[in-house]
């Protein structure tokens, strides 16, 4: 079977929707619960009926913003890994950032010719490595959330852990983007250039267009791919 | 805790826990299709990184967003992710909309039924869009492919931006150290490249640190 045969295959789609079903039946099973709570309150039906429509409309926008980065999630990963890894939790740039990470591990580089089934094979354990951090941290603290809140709030400095927190993003992109950086390639300095600089220019002098912003990270990754392919020819 | 808040709790393990053994079928269904798996050096390498880089957020972030988000939106919020854009927002219109305040019992409820219908629209969306740019993805004309080759170096270069709008000059010479760590690891030290992110990671943390305690 071919690469993209594998990737794409009716084993792939199955293997995925395990994830998605669990995510749907949750959802069900929640709402159900929620709205038999609201019955046993007495909280009248066209008020929850409102709560659900505000909600639903609520969700709509912001579903449509990671459109443009799933594109490359798809030209590397394939459509089904792709559908699980965009409905789950684990933002787009982190997933394509644990993607290109195992590839590194794995001594190939996502979207060139050393790309294949080992590569993809890196990446699936990659994302899901990752993505259980969030998942283990919510099954075992959600529940004693109110005492977990207080102890970090006492222990820790809020500004410290804030600072922590980008640092070691900025950090692990640094990572990524260096050794693209490093030796000195005409096309991908151009590439990374444009791309940060369309984000800047999103970011600051359209910051006052949200719907704009919501798929600002999309649109320069776009810009910048494309103003390097007319530049490169 | 309240009774809900408990058959809350009772839904949310059983869901979680069957979301994390999820998360793994299709790198464990590729093993037994295909027959490969990262050795077991490589998937420590893997989540040493994975660890270093998101891990203070794994536990961060569910605590941040708890309030917001209530019992029942943090195990489905943990699990469908989108959190910050999608959930919340949705929580906050589901209680404004029905009348009810935050941190009540009724707004719990409403918080549970805004979150879960969220998930529904947000699946429906993002699976739409998935399936129509896998159709489209196969009959690109072109230059429309010819750009995927630029795809990961602007992709980088854009998020590496977004991170550092707020930190500008932690960006900038983080960006310096961590290309002249990759110069010399690359070119005389011939280490592994995972020693790289975590050279990297802690350049970032250090240097974001320095920086931006200095400014305060």
């Amino acid at each position: 079977m071919e690469f993209k045969e594998i990737i794409n295959s009716p084993g792939m789609w199955i293997a995925s929707s395990i994830m998605i079903i669990t995510i749907i039946v949750e959802s069900a099973v929640f709402l159900k619960a929620g709205i038999d709570e609201a019955r046993r309150m007495g909280i009248p039906k066209e008020r929850w009926m409102a709560g659900i429509r505000s909600a639903a409309i609520t969700a709509v926008g912001p579903s449509f913003a990671p459109v443009i980065i799933m594109m490359a999630l798809l030209a590397v990963m394939g459509t089904p890994t792709t559908w699980m890894r965009m409905n789950d939790i684990g933002a787009a740039r982190s997933e394509m950032a644990m993607i290109t990470l195992a590839a590194k591990v794995a001594g190939v580089e996502p979207n060139t010719a050393s790309w294949g089934l080992k590569g993809f094979a890196y990446a699936l354990w990659g994302m899901a490595l990752n993505n259980v951090g969030w998942m283990l941290a919510a099954l075992l603290l959600t529940h004693r959330m109110s005492k977990v809140v207080a102890s970090l709030n006492s222990k820790y400095d809020a500004n410290t852990v804030k600072l922590l927190i980008a640092g070691s993003g900025i950090g692990l992109f640094a990572f990524l983007l260096a050794p693209a950086l490093v030796p000195y390639k005409t096309s991908t300095w151009i590439a990374a250039f444009v791309g940060a600089g369309s984000m800047v220019v999103i970011s600051t002098v359209f910051k006052n267009y949200p719907r704009l912003q919501e798929v600002g990270l999309g649109l320069s990754i776009v810009i910048g791919m494309y103003v390097t392919a007319a530049i490169m020819g | 805790m309240s009774a809900f808040e408990k058959k809350s709790v009772r839904i949310g393990v059983t869901f979680l826990s069957c979301g994390i053994i999820a998360n793994f079928i299709p790198a464990v269904y590729v093993y037994f299709a295909y027959g490969i798996i990262p050795p077991f050096s490589d998937l420590l390498k893997i989540w040493g990184v994975a660890l270093a880089g998101f891990g203070i957020t794994y536990i961060v972030q569910p605590t941040a967003f708890y309030t917001m988000m209530g019992v029942a939106g943090s195990y489905i919020g943990w699990l469908s992710g989108n959190c910050a854009d999608i959930r919340i927002p949705a929580i906050t219109m589901a209680q404004k909309a029905s009348g009810y305040e935050a941190a009540t019992p009724e707004g719990d409820v409403m918080a549970t039924i805004g979150v879960a219908v969220s998930t529904f629209v947000s699946i429906f969306i993002i699976s739409l869009f998935t399936y129509l740019g896998g159709e489209v993805i196969n009959n690109l004309p072109p230059f429309i492919k010819n750009g995927f080759r630029y795809l990961m170096p602007s992709l980088f270069g854009a998020v590496y931006m977004q991170l550092c709008l707020k930190h500008l000059k932690a960006g900038f010479i983080t960006i310096i150290l961590a290309a002249g760590a990759a110069f010399i690891l690359k070119s005389f030290l011939h280490v592994h490249i995972i020693w790289l992110s975590l050279v990297c990671i802690a350049i970032g943390i250090a240097v974001t640190q320095m920086v931006e305690k200095k400014g305060q």
